[in-house]
């Protein structure tokens, strides 16, 4: 590994850190397209400090793009309030102006400004070692990696200040309020940390990709806990895990490092959702499916219990009677019986006292509760599970 | 300029095809676009419309053409995989809609990135032509291509109209539309998926970046003026139109101004204005209703206070000094003359005396609300 190696890997981690803290709180908060909006309307912000300073990594630059990030939420919350439009309305359209503004911008002084809205919207690490901070001759290390640090820095210390603040304004803001913990000082904070780092983060990852490192670690430890400590840790280190891997395969494969990393993070997401054990889309589906037999079994138990009848629960006019395909009707059965609810005599089925025991137990439940979830009797009864 | 502009127009070949394109891309945007303001999918065509990057670069990859109709199909197949892969996450897992949004856009687009990336670097690979979807280029619209975009808003329109009631059903209570045995998934699929085609229209024109605005903005500006569902498409529609006109008009009678982000821009317009003077809605109405409303309760305020002091007297009009009226701070010579003016009271140089209407009006202002 070479130097500028170790440097744009360190800067990659250093990014995706600086973005997934802001991130998890964004994803907690259903403001995770606030950061879309931002890194987009920033540009004019970074078109005008550019004209300006002449540096992508000065600090008026910076200040300067921060505002119109914040601008931006501003903006989109007044539209809010009118009751013109919906939420997300007023966010569509407030950052494609915003944008086209910053667009126009750099076309119009295209001959004086070397900025492209491709630099800005895509970025590109590579080039970020050979920007470097000289200090008195002496040679101090890339510039971003300074920036970025900054950043992260600050994030940092302003999240263990108010990290009690932020963990009620974000889950219940009534109680912060009545806390005295002034959440819409806590929501700006919030909204201006993510404009800070996004502008930090454009140079290095580009705009739109600022978005993917925000919201996607944040998005898939989601699916594993509820805990906001760890939530905030493996963010930030399936962020780092993301960055160092994606840049080898960059380097593999000779493609853009940004978007190797959001395409790597794409994967991880893939993955989780899929495997995500009681939150994934596989448990998620066998657990529909298990639910819909038992609800069917239920349903068959309540008939036989209802019935005295013999004809009622003679096995072969069941179908008739529930009106169910061929296979449902035997797998609820076969179900029944190796959890010992029935018993089948001369095609005739009836309960058994277990069998009877549950059907009351589960329906006394259900309307008390008025919850059709029966977890815990169920547990107590089933030796087999739909 | 503007003349000068209309000559252009007349002569100039490449630029009519623009305007029509650009037309007819900006009332499809606009008509299709309100279902989705309406639906509150917004964001839905943001990240849509990013997600069709990485469709483009495979079909170009794939099959080594730069098509242009080629490369829309793999944009608009990419751009439907994303629409399931949103509906997947927001309807299987408790991710919320904005993050299901928030992840599609930034993968797909980063995929989408990567394989530019790879393109680029491929030894005989000339992918000059696919650096216009990022941005769009307006310039580089064909007569074939406003042929394509017609003929989809021709059919689109057809459907719109075929499937009216069931569209404008769904859009206002989907729940009580599955109760009434309407198919709500297909309608539902139908509807995103003239979305999808929307946005693939127009990347060509505005660009991956701009084009939920296209969508948005002219549904948005038109939702001001109207609460009906078919007024509201078709002023969408026409704003749209206007805006591609205008945006075009405006890019080609300067020099270095990109057509995408000058129809965004003369949109937005359209919505700031609408924003502020529609009626009943509008801004500057409601302001204007606040005022009156404040300078009633005045005037109503004031009569009161004449009322109080009238009350205990046989005669109700008899006339008072206006001096009487200085413990009441709230005035002035105006707003007697207003009172005047609806025959609540009578002025008679500097006194002044309830009418009888003036008195009944008084004396129920008070009890009416109870």
């Amino acid at each position: 590994m070479s130097n500028a190696q170790i440097e744009i890997q360190l800067i990659l981690s250093l990014v995706a850190v600086a973005c997934a803290l802001p991130g998890v709180f964004l994803v907690l908060r259903k403001m995770a397209l606030i950061s879309d909006a931002i890194s987009h309307s920033i540009l004019p912000g970074i078109v005008v400090g550019f004209f300006i300073t002449h540096d992508l990594a000065s600090p008026l630059l910076i200040l300067m793009a921060t505002l119109t990030g914040v601008l931006t939420v501003v903006l989109v919350e007044y539209i809010q309030k009118t009751g013109l439009v919906k939420e997300d309305t007023a966010i569509g359209l407030v950052f494609p102006s915003l944008f086209s503004l910053g667009v126009i911008l750099i076309a119009r002084n295209a001959g004086d400004v070397h900025l492209d809205v491709d630099a800005v919207l895509l970025g590109e690490v590579a080039f970020a070692p050979f920007d470097r901070w000289m200090y008195n001759g002496m040679d101090m290390g890339p510039k971003s990696l300074w920036m970025m640090g900054g950043i992260l820095t600050m994030t940092i210390t302003l999240l263990s200040l108010f990290y009690k603040e932020l963990k009620v304004a974000t889950f219940d803001a009534g109680l912060a309020a009545s806390l005295g913990f002034a959440p819409m000082a806590i929501h700006y904070g919030l909204m201006t940390v993510s404009s800070v780092t996004t502008v930090g983060a454009f140079d290095a990852i580009g705009a739109i990709l600022v978005v993917a490192f925000m919201i996607v670690p944040a998005a898939c430890v989601y699916l594993l806990t509820n805990n906001l400590k760890k939530l905030l840790i493996f963010s930030s280190l399936l962020g780092i895990f993301a960055s160092i891997s994606g840049y080898w395969l960059a380097h593999a494969m000779d493609t853009s490092i940004a978007g190797t990393i959001a395409t790597v993070l794409g994967l991880i997401f893939f993955l989780v959702y899929l495997f995500a054990p009681n939150r994934g889309y596989i448990s998620q589906w066998y657990k529909e499916k298990q639910q819909k037999t038992e609800v069917a079994l239920l349903v068959f138990l309540l008939h036989l219990a209802n019935h005295e009848d013999e004809m009622e629960r003679n096995s072969n006019h069941l179908q008739e009677h529930i009106n169910w395909s061929h296979q449902l009707a035997r797998k609820v059965l076969k179900l029944a019986n190796q959890n010992n609810m029935i018993e089948i005599e001369n095609e005739i089925i009836s309960l058994t006292p277990k069998g009877l025991e549950f059907t009351e137990q589960a329906i006394s439940y259900i309307t008390d509760n008025k919850n059709s979830e029966l977890e815990g009797i169920k547990q107590n009864y089933f030796l087999f599970r739909g | 300029m503007m003349t000068q502009y209309l000559d252009l127009l007349m002569t100039d070949y490449t630029l009519q095809i623009i305007t029509l394109g650009t037309a007819v891309l900006g009332a499809l945007c606009g008509m299709l676009g309100s279902f989705a303001v309406l639906r509150k999918q917004s964001l839905l065509g943001d990240a849509i419309s990013h997600a069709s990057l990485p469709g483009i670069a495979i079909v170009f990859l794939v099959l080594g053409v730069k098509d242009n109709n080629g490369l829309l199909l793999g944009a608009l197949l990419s751009g439907l995989v994303s629409a399931v892969f949103i509906k997947g996450i927001i309807s299987k897992t408790h991710l919320k809609s904005d993050t299901a949004l928030g992840i599609v856009l930034s993968t797909f687009f980063g995929f989408g990135m990567l394989l530019l990336t790879y393109i680029q670097k491929l030894p005989n690979a000339n992918q000059s032509g696919l650096e216009k979807y990022l941005f769009g280029q307006a310039a580089t619209l064909l007569a074939s291509d406003v042929w394509l975009m017609s003929s989809i808003a021709g059919i689109a329109l057809l459907i719109v109209l075929l499937f009216w009631k069931e569209f404008k059903i769904v859009l206002f209570d989907a729940d009580y539309t599955t109760t009434l045995g309407f198919h709500v998934k297909f309608i539902d699929t139908l509807m995103t998926s003239f979305i999808v085609i929307a946005i693939v229209m127009g990347l060509q024109t505005v660009g991956v970046v701009l084009m939920s605005a296209m969508l948005l903005a002219p549904a948005a500006a038109a939702r001001q003026w109207t609460n009906s569902l078919s007024i509201m498409v078709f002023l969408a529609g026409i704003f749209g139109a206007v805006s591609g006109i205008l945006g075009t008009a405006i890019s080609a009678s300067a020099n270095n101004l990109s057509t995408g982000p000058v129809i965004v821009l003369v949109a937005t317009f359209f919505v700031m204005i609408s924003f502020v003077f529609s009626p009943i809605r509008g801004l500057l109405f409601k302001q204007i209703k606040l005022w009156k409303n404040r300078n009633d309760l005045k005037l109503m305020k004031t009569l009161m206070f004449m009322y109080n002091i009238v009350e205990d007297h046989d005669n109700i009009s008899h006339p008072h000094k206006i001096q009487l009226l200085n413990n009441f701070q709230g005035y002035t010579k105006k707003s007697l003359k207003s009172l005047q003016a609806e025959e609540l009271i009578l002025l008679e140089k500097d006194s002044w005396s309830l009418t009888e209407k003036g008195f009944q009006v008084a004396k129920n202002l008070y009890t009416q609300q109870s």
